[in-house]
This record gives C-alpha cells, structure tokens and sequence, in this order.
C-alpha cells in the first residue's frame, strides 16, 4: 500500500507512462483481430492460468502459496505467475503481441495508468457474475461474504452503471493519525466533530503544538473524500465524483472548503516547506515529535515510519474524520482498495472468474493476512491482532466507511480535478487563496469535465 | 603618505579576494563531503540533525545499493554505452567541425545556423518522438524477420546519445579549429599532403586540448543521462542513472536514505575521478565564441 | 580540377554521417513534436484527431501555462545576470590576481558543474530545511531570526532558492569558459594600461570586458537552453512543481500535460512554445548585445 508515495516520487516514472501510452495504442491495434476472449473453458478441461501481480509491500511469497493451494483445489487448473515490482513494463510487450494474461491484480491510480487505460479502451471484461458465484472450496456465494459497499463504487464499476468489471482487493483503512500516549498524558479526548477538534487545537496552540500536518497535499484525497461523504452523505459524494452540475457550490461542499481552510490556520508552520516528494517524511515526523497532533495517512505509515525516533510513550492512533454536527453528525473513514480484474481478450476468462471468487475464500484470505493483506469480506477484524485489529476495528464503532474517486473522463487539455481540488492546498494553507477561489477553481475544473464523461 | 594608502586599499581588496573565494568553496565542498558522509550513515541517523556527523562508517549501504539497484550490470551498460557513444561523437563530429570551420562552400552557411539552431533541440521533448520511431522501425522488422532490433539495443542508444551531442560538440570544435592559425595547413598543402592527411596529421593533433573538453563534457552528460535511456530501453539493459533512478524510488517510498546516498555517491565517483584527471587541461581548451570568435 | 573534385569527396565524406544523424535522431523528432502540437491525441489510444491550432489556443488562455512560462522566464534572468557576475567576477580574480590556492580554487569551483542533479536537489533540501537547515541554522547563528524563511514553503520566494541552486550549480562552469579566453588576452596590454596609471577596475572594463564580449554573448545562449533544462530536472527532484505549481517551469508542466494528464498533443503544443521561445529569445538577446569587436 506505498502505492500513493510511487505517486509522487518523480516525473521520471510519468515518463514510463509515456512509454505506456505509445505501446498500448499498440496493444490495441494488434488485438483487434483476435478479439476472441470469450469463453474457450469449461470447468472440466485443463486449463492453464495466466495470473499477472504487481509486486507491492506484502511480496511474492502469499501468490505462491494461493496458487498452490488454488492448485490443490482445482486439478485441472495449472497456474503460471508473472510477479513484478514494475509489472507494466514487463507484461506490455506481451500484450502488444496479442499474449494477454487472464487475471490482473494491479490498482487504478498507478503512475503508469495500464488499469484507467483498459477502463478507457473498454477492454474490461464485465465480472458481475462473480458475485453469484459460489467460492471454490466453500458453499457460499460471493456476495454473501463481501463487505457492504464494496462492489458498488466508481472503483469497481468504473462506467458507473451496475456492472462490476473490478474486483476489490487488499482494503485498507485511512484516517487522522496522531499519539494515542500523547492524549493519554494530556487527557485529551479524541475530537468527533469539527468543534471539538478547533477546541482541542487552541489547547494545543497553549503548548506550542500545532493541531494538524498533511505530508503531502495529495492526502488530502482521502481527506477530502470523507468529508465530502460526512457533509452530504453518499449521493452527494457521487454527484461531487461525476462533476454534476453546480456541486461545488452548494452549501454541503462549501462547509468542506471552508473547514480547510478553517484548518490551514491550526497547521503547522513547517508543513508547506516540506510537502514535497523529497521531504514529506519531515511532516510526518512531526507527530512523532508531539509538534503536531493529527495528520491524514493510511495504515502504511506506521512501517513508513518504523525507524525513525520519536518521542517518550509514541503509540500509533487512528481515527475517523470529525463529524460536522456534534451528535446526528456522521463520521466517515476513507478505504483504499486494489483491483484484480480480467483483460477482455483473455483466453480463459471463465476460469479466471472462478479464480478472482477463490480470492474471497477464508483460505485465500488467511493466507493473504499473513503478509498483512487484508480481504474485505465478513470476519476479519477477528482474526487480527495489534495495531491491525486496532485500524481496522475503525469501522465497528458507529464510523461508516468512504469508498470511491472520480469518474473517468476522457483526457482535456491543462484541466486536473486533483490539481484543482487538491493541489490547491498549498496555496490555501499558506493563505494565498481564500476558500472562496478554490471553490471557484474547482467548480470550473468540474464544468470543464463534465461534457467529457464517458 | 599617498603610497601606503594605496597598500592598505590594495590589502583590503585582497582580504575582500580571498573571502569571497573561501565561501563559494566551503559552500560547495561542505555539501558535497555532506553526501558522501551522509553515503554511510544509519537510517536513524537521518532523522536528526543532518548536518552531524556519522555515528560509524555503515557500508552495509554500499552493498544494499548494489544489489538492489543491480549495479553490476547496469555499471557495465553505462560503461559501455558512455565509452561507445564519446567514440561515435568524436569519429563523426571532429571531421565535421573541422570541414564546416575551415573550408568555404555551397551551403556550409547554412550548415552552421542549422548547428546553432541544434543546441536549442531539448532531448527532454523528443525523447518520445525518437521512441516512437524506433518502435516504428522495430515494428517493420518484427514483420520481415521477427524480431526488434532498434530498441533496448545499448549500440542504438549510444548511438542516439552521439547525435544528440552533436550540435554542441560540433560548435565548442568549429570554435576552437577557428582560432588556429592558417599556416600549418598551407605548410601540409606545399609539401603535398592530401585533405585527410592534413586533416589527421596536423589539424587534429593540434585539436587535442579541445578534444580533452570534449570528452569530460560528454561524458559528463552520457553518464548522467536518463530520459533517454529510460525511454529506449525497456528491457534489461538499464544504465546506472536508470537504476539509481529506480533504487531512489523504492529506498524514498520505503524512507531508506543510507542506501539512496550510497547509489548516487557510487554514481558521482566516475565522473570526479575522470574530472580530477583532466582538470588540467579544462582552461586551455574552452574557447567557444573566444576572443576571436 | 581534380583538386577541386577531391576537396568535394573531402568534404562531403566528412560532413555526411554528423548530418545523417543530426537529420534522423533531432530534424525528424523535431518535426514530430511540431506535427503532433496540431493533434488531439491522449497518448494511450489509436485515436489522433487533426485540431488544427486548437492546441495553442487552450494554451492562451491556460493560467497554469502562464504561470510556468513566468517562472521559466524569471529563472533565466536571474541565474543568467547573478551567474554572469559571479563567475566574470571569479574568473577575473583568478586569472589576474596572483593567489594562494589559485588552483585549489579553479578545480573546487567547477566540482557542482560534475553533480548529478539528483544530488544536488538533496544537498539542497537540507540546506533549505525549516528546522536544521544549513541557511536558517547560520541566519539563527548570527541573530538574524527575521531573515528566516521557509525557503521551499513561501509561495514568493521558492522560485528564489529554486534560482539560488541553479546559481550555485552554474558559476565553475561558466567561470572556467571565461577563464579561458581571460587567459588568451596577452599581459602586455594590462602591464601598458598600469603604466598609464589605470586601476584594477578601469583595467577590468577597459580591457577585460571588451575582449571576453564576444564570450560572454555566446554563453547568454547556453544560460537560456541550460536554464530551461536544468531547472525542469531540479524542480522534478525538489519541489515536485509545489507549493501548488508555484515552482512550475516550461518542461515540468509540459511532462504534467502530456503524460500526467494524457494530452499529448497539448504537451508536445508546450514543447513547440518552448523550442521556439528559446530560440527567439536567444536571437533577440544576441542582437541587442550586438558591439564591435575588439581584436588585438
């Protein structure tokens, strides 16, 4: 889940997605001709799998003893697995010469973009019939295990019409997070609305502490996402996340700007010198100072940060965005997932689909745990133990989970709803930019998207 | 009375001399010795003051950047790239320079404004024109034989790398031939030496001192080079900046700063050596645009 | 007539294979990048559409754009007149004074020129650092706190320190290019002009200047192209084009557009703006600077 540093580490890997984009026009071209995906498996012929992973923070070892067990369970199925930290370079040459793997795990939101490509081509195979899909080795559908909300975002149902054509992977829990020893020591509460939370800064301005930091202005897509969910609720998110009409500057949207900005008064003075890809690790060391009591991240940070000195009795907390009314007020956390999803002109799509059920089995996803990937399906806070059980059990306390991002659209030049909305933050925490222009940026960003919607 | 005045203004500006010389150099030798300390630091250690000094000399650093960023073979790669691509340089643009400074004829006006107008091409933008024709090409060959040939090949990129030099090379050359003086080649001309012969026996041996600059400031520039070898090679045959590039990616997103400093001190040495080496020699041969330009 | 036939061969065997080259691998893509700024074309599907000029004018009225374009310009004037003066000023001092540690110097100062840029952007993040940086550590040290800045944090003087590395990285490089020509002018006119009674500053703009004019006009071509090169791979490393895009130059945001966004064609629109800007200014700037030259 390092995913979103690969982000920002440098243009030099954009230039990869050059390379991308010139090669899958070729990919493209090539497969026209043998467009022959469908179903070429029946559940009783051999079948050989081509299963392609990106090689993240978890390794390689849990594939190997999936495939294994898949194996074990499947005889006629025989798997072979392309594993690789730069997945994309390595499997497009194949895919130009028309050898696409059947199963993908690789996530939206990558530098090199292969995924939103495939999105963008139509050349997604259409997976909903997974979640009727009775899991390998077990007697339960899909579905019935899937965590609520989970197949049903932009994320995985990118043409935002019902149709499932990713599947979720790997969730994990992002939120504020602070030195849970810290607010022992001071007897602080927690704040759960925004309210408490201004309070609780003033207390710390008396300290010489500074009530929040951001790394980098790019978390603040998770940030701002909850906060859009707590302001509006889920239609609203979704309105926001299709560019409708006039939602920048309605009164829900409005309060998140202005809460922002409202916190750009309480942010640590260091925090814009330093948001930038060489010296993000300085924001975060601020909470491991006690300079700075909250700041947006994921659970990665805390082996992010697993080396570096920090303060007497430092304990890792999390916790959910602040609601905006105190008791009625929701609060929401946002959730990141991966995607594994199947190529179209796929060869084996069928057994590929019986692979991605198998992925939701309590078998896949115990293997899966041990590295620390988490399934989102039913039970497996239970199952964790520590600082995970503790991030994950976010959810089990009246805190609702955020899922989603923006639609795709086809690409208009000079124009970046993640520029316009988030990186506008610098400017805004510095007090260049009143709320007022960044609604007015964001808003033209969103008119200027719409038409291009797909 | 008027005479020591004068000393005293004269010691000052001296004094003025002298310090101003010792700040730019403690302002670029502090940071450059801070890298190569930082190179055998702990990871720990980066998290304090960084301008304190390593607990201990941690060479585990070294060997992490080594084989993470699989320097062996890609040192090799860029060895070879760098040392094909300065003999491609010198083989093709010191007869050009040569002919286009000191002889007159049709069209060598336009020649030179086409190589002034050169050093404006950016390799930062057609890096991606040049990919795409390269797989053009590539794609032509995979019908007739089967096979690429013109990408992920270290002699195409050595290659590209020469003539993208070429301009500047050409330029700081033409400029040098320019100021030599006429009678050695009217010498060679009356004793009945041919073109080439002049050319080889007398032109460019006394080019040596240009050529020198030539080869630090190329290989200054192939070595570090990255867009490029980034872009045309795909495969396997990555160069060291390619794989520094990729090894400061993963050490950044893992915040492993002793083995990032390590790669780029293991990067940098090369080019300080080889600097060290000719340092001697940087004065005499730059004389673009000189005095008689 | 033989003679004439054989300085033909002579020359044309010596020029081909460098024109052949230059053509294929800079003319040709040149070419492309042109072609392409007159396309809509995502980089990623087989789709190009011919729009024409369109490109330009999204560009005309693209605040981002403007805004890189006064960054980029901002950066050439400022590294070209602070570099010119130190390093016309070093050079000076170096090749006329007699100094201890003369050598020592000329070989120190070149050494930022041989850095990887990389290194140079991480030298300079900790210089630039809020807390333990190098600069606000010194400025701490000899009381002065209110010269203190967030230097890579203040959206008004982030494009200075940007400019301040560039600077840094620039002076050898340009120091030993005049050296060399200093070194060419022959003593006897500064030891004529000492007799005369001039000083060390009437000997530097009576004899120094007009000699090395036409040196300097060349390197006001090369502070343009290095500038825009340099400072895209600088920022890339350093500043990521932040604080919001305040530190974004001509390539970084033709990067953004043509790869980040998946425009292409408006990126490679960008980079006909910047090929043609370099040029134009370099022309301009060369003509304006335009004086007799001296010989001797």
């Amino acid at each position: 889940m390092k995913l979103k540093h690969l982000l920002f580490v440098g243009f030099i890997m954009i230039l990869t997605f050059g390379l991308a984009a010139c090669s899958g026009e070729e990919a493209d071209g090539d497969s026209e001709g043998q467009g022959n995906g469908d179903d070429n498996s029946t559940a009783d012929e051999d079948v050989t799998l081509h299963v392609a992973a990106l090689e993240s923070a978890y390794g390689e070892e849990m594939w190997r003893n999936i495939i294994e067990d898949y194996e074990a369970i499947k005889e006629n199925v025989s798997i072979e697995l392309t594993i690789e930290k730069n997945l994309e370079e390595v499997i497009r040459p194949q895919m130009q010469a028309g050898d696409y793997p059947d199963v993908f795990l690789l996530a939206t939101d990558r530098e090199e973009a292969l995924t939103e490509t495939m999105i963008k081509e139509n050349g997604l195979e259409n997976i909903t019939d997974v979640l009727d899909m009775t899991i390998p080795g077990e007697d339960v559908a899909v579905k019935d295990k899937l965590l609520e909300g989970f197949s049903d975002t932009l994320a995985t149902n990118p043409y935002g019409d019902g149709e499932m054509y990713m599947a979720p992977m790997f969730y994990s829990p992002s939120g504020m997070f602070y030195n849970a020893g810290l607010f022992d020591e001071q007897g602080w509460e927690v704040p759960e609305t925004w309210d408490d939370m201004w309070e609780l800064g003033d207390q710390a301005t008396e300290q010489d502490m500074s009530l929040f930091t951001y790394p980098i202005a790019g978390y603040f897509d998770t940030f701002i996402g909850s906060m859009l969910y707590a302001s509006g609720g889920a239609d609203f998110f979704n309105s926001a996340m299709t560019y409708e009409e006039g939602v920048w500057e309605t009164e829900e949207a409005e309060r998140v700007l202005q809460t922002v900005e409202q916190l750009a008064e309480y942010t640590h003075p260091n925090t814009v010198a330093n948001a930038n890809p060489n010296d993000f690790t300085k924001n975060q060391q601020l909470i491991l100072d006690n300079e700075a009591l909250f700041m947006p991240n994921g659970a990665w940070v805390v082996e992010e940060m697993a080396e570096a000195p920090r303060s007497d009795n430092f304990e890792w907390g999390m916790t959910s965005i602040p609601a905006f009314e105190s008791g009625e007020g929701e609060r929401y956390t946002f959730t990141f997932f991966e995607q594994m999803w199947v190529p179209a002109e796929a060869e084996n799509t069928e057994a590929a689909k019986e692979f991605i059920a198998y992925m939701y089995s309590d078998e896949a996803a115990d293997t899966f745990l041990e590295a620390g990937a988490v399934q989102p399906i039913e039970g497996m806070t239970e199952k964790m133990e520590g600082q995970q059980k503790e991030f994950y059990s976010i959810y089990d306390e009246d805190v609702l989970p955020a899922m989603g991002t923006f639609a795709s659209t086809n690409p208009v030049p000079g124009v970046s709803i993640s520029d316009a909305l988030y990186g506008s933050i610098d400017s805004v925490v510095n007090g260049e930019m009143t709320y007022e222009e960044w609604q007015a940026t964001v808003q033209e960003a969103s008119d200027q998207l719409r038409p291009e919607m797909q | 009375m008027k005479k020591s005045n004068r000393m005293s203004t004269a010691k000052l500006f001296k004094l003025f001399i002298y310090i101003a010389l010792a700040g730019l150099a403690i302002s670029i030798i502090v940071p450059v010795g801070w890298v190569f300390l930082a190179s055998i630091k702990e990871n720990s250690e980066f998290y304090g003051n960084p301008w304190a000094l390593p607990d201990g000399f941690h060479f585990q650093n070294f060997v992490e950047a080594f084989i993470e960023a699989n320097m062996g073979q890609y040192l090799f790669n860029s060895v070879m790239v760098t040392s094909l691509a300065l003999l491609f340089l010198l083989v093709i643009a010191l007869p050009a320079a040569y002919v286009l400074s000191r002889f007159k004829f049709f069209g060598s006006g336009l020649l030179n404004s086409f190589v002034k107008a050169g050093l404006f091409i950016n390799v930062s933008y057609i890096a991606v024109p040049i990919f795409l024709m390269l797989l053009g090409w590539d794609n032509v060959l995979q019908t007739l034989i089967g096979q690429g040939f013109f990408l992920d090949n270290r002699v195409i990129l050595a290659l590209i790398y020469a003539s993208t030099a070429l301009p500047f090379t050409i330029f700081l050359l033409s400029s040098y031939f320019e100021t030599l003086p006429s009678d050695f080649e009217e010498a060679a001309n009356i004793d009945g030496a041919g073109y080439f012969r002049t050319m080889f026996s007398v032109m460019l041996p006394m080019a040596m001192p240009s050529i020198v600059i030539v080869i630090l400031f190329n290989f200054l520039l192939f070595w570090n080079e990255y867009l490029l070898a980034l872009t045309i090679m795909p495969g396997d045959n990555k160069t060291l900046p390619v794989g520094l590039l990729n090894l400061l990616a993963a050490e950044r997103a893992a915040v492993n700063y002793g083995p990032m400093y390590a790669g780029m001190v293991i990067v940098m040495l090369p080019t300080l050596i080889l600097y060290i080496i000719v340092q001697k020699r940087l004065t005499e041969g730059m004389t673009v645009g000189g005095v008689k330009g | 007539m033989s003679k004439k036939v054989s300085r033909n061969i002579f020359i044309t065997v010596c020029i081909s294979p460098a024109i052949l080259l230059f053509i294929l691998f800079m003319v040709v893509p040149t070419f492309e990048v042109f072609r392409m700024s007159l396309y809509r074309w995502g980089g990623l599907s087989g789709s190009q559409q011919f729009v024409g000029l369109d490109n330009f004018k999204i560009l005309w009225n693209d605040m981002d754009f403007i805004q890189s374009f006064q960054n980029t310009i901002l950066l050439i004037v400022l590294v070209a007149i602070i570099t010119l003066f130190f390093a016309v000023f070093f050079a000076a001092v170096l090749t006329r004074e007699q100094l201890i540690g003369n050598n020592f110097f000329r070989v120190v100062f070149y050494i930022p020129n041989i850095l990887s840029i990389v290194v140079i952007a991480g030298i300079f993040s900790a210089i630039y650092d809020p807390e333990s940086g190098l600069l606000n550590s010194i400025l701490g040290i000899v009381s002065l706190e209110n010269w203190q800045q967030m230097w890579l944090g203040n959206q008004d003087i982030v494009i200075y320190s940007i400019a301040g590395a560039l600077v840094w990285q620039a002076i050898g490089y340009y120091m030993v290019m005049y050296m060399s020509s200093m070194a060419s002018i022959p003593a006897s006119y500064y030891e004529a002009a000492s007799l005369e009674g001039a000083g060390k500053i009437k000997q530097f703009t009576a004899i120094t200047l007009p000699l090395i004019w036409n040196n300097i006009r060349t390197t006001l071509a090369f502070y343009i192209i290095s500038t825009i090169n340099l400072s895209f791979l600088l920022v890339t490393a350093m500043t990521g084009g932040g604080p919001s895009g305040s530190t974004e130059v001509f390539l970084s945001y033709m990067y953004d557009q043509a790869y980040g966004n998946s425009t292409y064609g408006y990126g490679m629109a960008i980079g006909v703006i910047v090929f043609t800007f370099s040029f134009l200014l370099a022309a301009i700037v060369s003509r304006i600077t335009k004086r007799d030259v001296l010989e001797y």
